[in-house]
């Protein structure tokens, strides 16, 4: 009577099974309509204008004559210097983002009490919360050698000329850093809390110091907030326009510049698409690149630190 | 390995020498056994509580002691002082005769069996119990055979390779165990390593905990709010109370002999009676109990006129149907008769509202009418008396 029962229900759960699974498809049809329509459609856009090229003055593109010539335009000495800067500002603003915020997630994560990690973590987001471009502009008023910085340093004897800081490359790798870091604490934060603080007493207790637990412990277990923190700054850092656009002037110019230049000021898409395409290959190829070096890593160090149980006791502690 | 020839060694070395040392120097000889836990004095606050007052404990080497009582008494904070988690506010703590209260955990004889086990989520089983082992002496080919005789000693060698996640509470009790043991501490502290169990894995580890215990001759000690987890598995049981030691002693001896009423209430079962003490007659007190008499032959040394608190144990009161009087026994009515495995347990009240319970062993015939009146009565050998007048 059992199996019966069995047989008889089994294929009405398979058509439960099948409606549950349709409905949870259901659920993700706005997105993928959305992704379709504002990521898939104008990045196909994209891709298919960087093989044209703009026939006259007064026309933006045209996609007559396909050829892969706008790439060769592309990449001019002007822009290859250009997209080195951007490479540059983007990794070492990363890296020092990493380095910024992971002390701050940490004291945020351990020291505070969770009324206070509130608090901290507002006042970390309000700055976010606050325009772009507002922020950025704050740091030009800031940085500007007639501003109250420049100012303040003459005045207490600091600095013999005025602040020269803004329209350069430092001035863009300040203004990013400062622009992102919230990006970066937040994953960190979110890993470090979760982390079981009692993990760490154990370390103690089994004979590691407090370098050594950070090492073994606090940072194998952060490892998926830095990858997340890192992937979240690095990304939308190597496109950043704004920051560079207020902040850079002349010497401190990215790639985003000049992708907004060819679709604004010079009305060439074709030529513009060709550079954002290129712009966004290499930032998947530096993800994948910094992902195959990272597990490669993380394998040799396994395989190292795996603990060989099949070993015989050497001679001398055979007297047990 | 080295440390065992060493400790019976010192026995023995303590041993002759007592003879012609004063008892002093005897001490001191006897507080650098490997393994002993000297802590004296010893007070923890927070804020303006004190979570430990001035405690003393002499934990000999090798024995099982347990640290008992109810949540917040401060026997995790006395636990985590001894491993260093926390830092006294006043008194010395030391381990193998060294001092060692200012000390780090790293740099302490011991190792913790954490409550939740706290294994590394990252790590493998195997990479979790060879963690301390980078740490000691131990030559780095003699790892692996150590992780191994460790992962077989707590019967999970099989288990070498999962991840702690894979692991069932009762499997990573064990690991928790073993990573602790590998590291052969003079010393092994345990926080409630049994809470999270259920029952009978829980009765099945305490056995297996035990002869662990007795086959390695480490010191265990070990915090537990579980009166009959103590009972199983002590050499000795230090019961506590809002910071303070009540009584240190074999378990038999804090069962049999409880030294105030709260150890008295909170090992095993009681029934308090207190009243004013109104008769003393040959070192022997008693006070008046709703018309009838409760009375001890045990010495007090309380006087005629003070408060005190009389208490009997269920299984030293007798209840039977045939009316009775004289010291020791009071009428009540039969409210219950309850089935305890290897005991029946019978629930009493008096005419004044007053619970008593029994507990009878099943070969003896018992009143089973509920509702009739019955007469409870006891010996005076077995009625203990304290001071004052708050009963449990």
């Amino acid at each position: 009577m059992a199996v019966d029962a069995a047989v008889r229900t089994a294929p009405a759960a398979r058509t439960g099974g099948r409606r549950l699974r349709w409905s949870i498809g259901m659920l993700a049809l706005p997105i993928s309509v959305w992704l379709v329509f504002f990521f898939i459609v104008p990045f196909g856009l994209i891709l298919w204008y960087s093989f044209g090229d703009k026939p006259s003055l007064y026309v933006t593109h045209s996609n007559d004559v396909l050829s892969l010539d706008r790439y060769v335009e592309a990449v001019s000495p002007a822009f290859l210097q250009t997209f080195g800067r951007t490479l540059e500002i983007s990794v070492v603003g990363t890296i020092l983002c990493l380095l910024i915020a992971f002390p701050m997630a940490y004291w945020m994560a351990t020291k505070l009490s969770p009324r206070r990690q509130g608090l901290v973590l507002a006042l970390v987001l309000i700055p976010y919360w606050t325009n772009f471009l507002v922020r950025t502009i704050g740091w030009q008023i800031t940085l500007s050698p007639e501003g109250f910085l420049s100012e303040g340093l003459q005045a207490l004897g600091l600095r013999d000329g005025p602040l020269e800081v803004l329209y350069t490359m430092p001035a863009v790798q300040l203004g990013v850093v400062y622009n992102y870091l919230p990006l970066m604490i937040l994953p960190l934060y979110v890993a470090l809390e979760r982390m079981d603080h009692r993990l760490l007493e154990a370390s103690r207790d089994l004979g590691a110091n407090a370098f050594e637990s950070f090492r073994r412990v606090t940072l194998p277990l952060a490892l998926p907030g830095i990858a997340a923190g890192m992937l979240l700054v690095f990304v939308p850092l190597m496109g950043d326009y704004i920051t560079p656009s207020v902040l850079g002037g002349a010497q401190g110019g990215m790639v985003g510049q000049m992708v907004a230049g060819q679709f604004n000021r010079a009305q060439n898409w074709a030529l513009g698409s060709a550079m954002a395409v290129i712009l966004m290959l290499a930032i998947l190829a530096t993800v994948v690149i910094f992902a195959l070096v990272a597990r490669l890593v993380g394998s040799v160090l396994g395989r190292v630190q795996r603990v060989d149980l099949s070993a015989a006791l050497p001679q001398q502690g055979g007297a047990r | 390995m080295q440390r065992r020839p060493r400790r019976t060694d010192s026995r023995r070395g303590m041993g002759e020498m007592t003879m012609t040392l004063n008892s002093t120097d005897a001490d001191t000889m006897a507080a650098g056994q490997p393994g002993r836990v000297v802590l004296s004095g010893v007070s923890k606050v927070y804020g303006k509580a004190y979570a430990v007052e001035n405690l003393d404990l002499d934990v000999r080497a090798g024995e099982f002691i347990s640290l008992l009582g109810p949540s917040g008494c401060g026997k995790t904070t006395t636990l985590r002082m001894i491993g260093g988690f926390e830092f006294p506010d006043a008194g010395t703590i030391s381990i193998s005769g060294r001092a060692v209260h200012a000390l780090p955990p790293h740099r302490r004889p011991v190792n913790t069996v954490f409550q939740a086990y706290a294994l590394f989520p990252h790590m493998s089983v195997a990479r979790n119990v060879a963690y301390g082992l980078t740490y000691g002496s131990v030559p780095k080919a003699e790892i692996g055979p150590r992780v191994r005789d460790a992962l077989a000693m707590v019967r999970m060698s099989h288990l070498a390779d999962r991840m702690p996640a894979q692991l069932s509470g009762g499997q990573q009790q064990r690991i928790a165990l073993a990573r602790a043991l590998v590291n052969r501490p003079a010393v092994l502290l345990l926080d409630e390593p049994m809470s999270a169990l259920d029952r009978k894995l829980r009765e099945e580890m305490q056995i297996e905990l035990k002869l662990l215990q007795q086959q390695l001759g480490t010191t265990f000690v070990f915090v537990t709010h579980d009166q009959e987890e103590a009972m199983t598995m002590s050499d000795r049981i230090a019961v506590m109370n809002h910071g303070r030691i009540e009584q240190v002693g074999t378990p038999s001896a804090v069962y049999d002999a409880p030294e105030s009423a709260y150890v008295a209430g909170f090992i095993g079962q009681q029934n308090f009676f207190s009243g004013t003490i109104d008769r003393a007659d040959g070192g022997a007190v008693g006070i008046a109990v709703e018309g009838s008499r409760v009375a001890t032959s045990r010495p007090s040394g309380l006087a005629v006129g003070s408060e005190a608190t009389f208490a009997v144990r269920p299984e030293h009161v007798t209840v039977s149907a045939t009316a009775d009087t004289g010291v020791n026994v009071i009428p009540a009515t039969l409210m219950g008769v309850s089935q305890l495995g290897s005991a029946l347990q019978l629930v009493l009240l008096t005419a004044g509202g007053l619970k008593i319970t029994a507990r009878a062993s099943r070969s003896v015939e018992v009143p089973s009418t509920i509702g009739s009146t019955v007469w409870c009565r006891w010996d005076a050998a077995s009625v203990h008396v304290f001071p004052g007048s708050v009963a449990a």
